[in-house]
């Protein structure tokens, strides 16, 4: 039994995706929910290819000044460590997330 | 006799004048075209002036809902801020339509506002892009009451002003015509007068060679006196031309069936002198009992001009054939000829094929003029330096 549940847990970690593997299992544990950051990346870049630019340049360079959370929100948790990410799973990783909570067909 | 001359404009210059006030009407009407587009132009800025306070106000209300929306995506229900005054559509940084309820789905993002399809596009831009918009249209009908302003404003300032400048140009054109009326008016006066005092010497030129040739006189005096009778013949038939000319239109038409063939037989011998002073072989074939209803005078008068010409365009030894047939009859002579390029034009007044002899061009406008009365039709044929056939059918 318990090891079909170690199998169990092995095929579930091989099959999920570089967005659920490298940013939400940290996201998850943080108070504020990962869609938050996506709708301020939203009020201030507005179309996907902008916004999408953004991401990745905050992603592979973070700063204070290029970080879209506010002042005290950055004191209080700080700016992320560098990714570690390929080009090409950042890419992924980034094209999931917009893909998920995009604004695009979800209004009736 | 000679009083109340008509003074008629040619054919060419009613075609400038014609020309002129057409180009006067286009220009006219081009220009009041460009004012009326300016006009309308400036009063659809003006309503567009107008709409903007309003329109910029339902676009910060739906701003304002798009707020809302944004800050609470994921606590309430996801549905278009929807209002009853207007229709709205979102747009990204990069054009791309988010939501869209208007009716047309091309939208100018560059424009502020516009109309377009009877409805007026406001576009504003977002500073913060709420749910990824940067634009807002808003978009309403038009009421169209500005415009049946403009049209109502335009028919009576518009037909005011084209009324006013067709009478300008009326008087430009009266002005432009005067000093042409004048001239022509000079010319005529002068035809007439010259006319008239050409009648009684000629009639007393003519009467005294008649009378002359009666008596016994020598065969060298009478020689002299017919080269006189042929001048004088001449300058009678010029005098009868520039009266049919110019009276034609005031002499009644006496019209009784004439014998043709006699009448031809007449007119030749008439000019039998003119004839053979030019040496000249005439040939002539007229069937006989050919007769036609026309006027006696017109009709010789015709067949004068048509004779007079085959003699003076004709060469010294010439030939004139005189052919008359059951339809038709015709008189061939073989001179000069005239020109393809010609033939179109000798039935005008004052024009010539060939001015290397006398007259005014008035003979074959003369012929032409009684052809039409008498509904006789006229062809030409001509090889130039061979021959011209005048031919007249019925």
């Amino acid at each position: 039994m318990r090891f079909f549940i170690l199998c169990l847990l092995l095929v579930l970690n091989l099959s999920a995706s570089v967005y659920q593997k490298n940013c939400l299992s940290c996201h998850n544990k943080l108070p504020i929910k990962i869609d938050k950051f996506f709708y301020r990346y939203l009020l201030k870049y507005s179309s996907a290819i902008e916004t999408k630019y953004a991401m990745k340049l905050y992603l592979q360079n973070p700063k204070k000044e290029n970080s879209i959370l506010n002042p005290a929100l950055l004191n209080r948790f700080g700016v992320k460590k560098k990714t570690t990410l390929s080009e090409k799973d950042l890419k992924k990783a980034i094209d999931e997330y917009w893909d998920k909570y995009k604004i695009f067909g979800k209004l009736k | 006799m000679l009083k109340n001359w008509d003074i008629n404009l040619r054919q060419s210059e009613k075609k400038t004048l014609l020309s002129f006030f057409i180009l006067y009407l286009f220009f006219t009407t081009l220009l009041l075209l460009f004012m009326a587009i300016f006009y309308y132009n400036t009063q659809k800025d003006l309503m567009l002036k107008d709409k903007r306070v309003g329109l910029s106000k339902y676009a910060n209300d739906e701003i304002k809902r798009l707020k809302y929306l944004h800050v609470n995506f994921d606590r309430v229900p996801r549905i278009y801020p929807r209002d009853k005054r207007f229709k709205s559509a979102i747009y990204d940084s990069v054009y791309t339509k988010i939501f869209s309820l208007l009716d047309s789905s091309d939208v100018d993002l560059n424009e502020d506002i516009y109309l377009k399809d009877g409805s007026i596009y406001y576009i504003k831009e977002l500073e913060s892009y709420y749910l990824g918009t940067k634009y807002v249209v808003i978009e309403v009908k038009d009421d169209g009451i500005w415009l049946k302003r403009v049209y109502k404003n335009l028919a009576i300032y518009g037909g005011g002003i084209l009324a006013v400048l067709l009478l300008m140009g009326y008087f430009l054109l009266y002005l432009l015509l005067r000093p042409m009326r004048e001239a022509i008016e000079l010319l005529d006066r002068f035809i007439k007068d010259t006319t008239h005092e050409l009648n009684t010497p000629v009639s007393t030129i003519l009467s005294n060679i008649e009378l002359s040739s009666k008596e016994q006189i020598d065969e060298k005096l009478q020689k002299r006196l017919n080269r006189i009778k042929i001048g004088a013949r001449t300058i009678s038939n010029l005098y009868q031309d520039l009266v049919f000319l110019t009276l034609s239109q005031k002499i009644e038409s006496k019209k009784q069936n004439e014998d043709i063939a006699e009448l031809l037989q007449e007119r030749l011998e008439y000019f039998s002198l003119s004839i053979e002073s030019k040496k000249i072989t005439l040939k002539s074939k007229l069937s006989k009992g050919i007769s036609l209803h026309v006027d006696k005078k017109k009709l010789t008068k015709l067949i004068d001009n048509l004779i007079s010409n085959a003699i003076k365009y004709n060469k010294i030894n010439g030939t004139i054939d005189v052919v008359l047939a059951e339809k038709y009859f015709y008189i061939k002579d073989s001179g000069r000829g005239i020109e393809k390029d010609k033939l179109d034009l000798i039935f005008k007044r004052y024009e010539r094929a060939d001015r290397s002899v006398g007259g005014f061009g008035i003979g074959l406008s003369i012929v032409s003029k009684i052809a039409q009365e008498e509904g006789l039709r006229v062809e030409i044929d001509s090889v130039f330096k061979k021959y011209t056939t005048v031919k007249v059918s019925w």
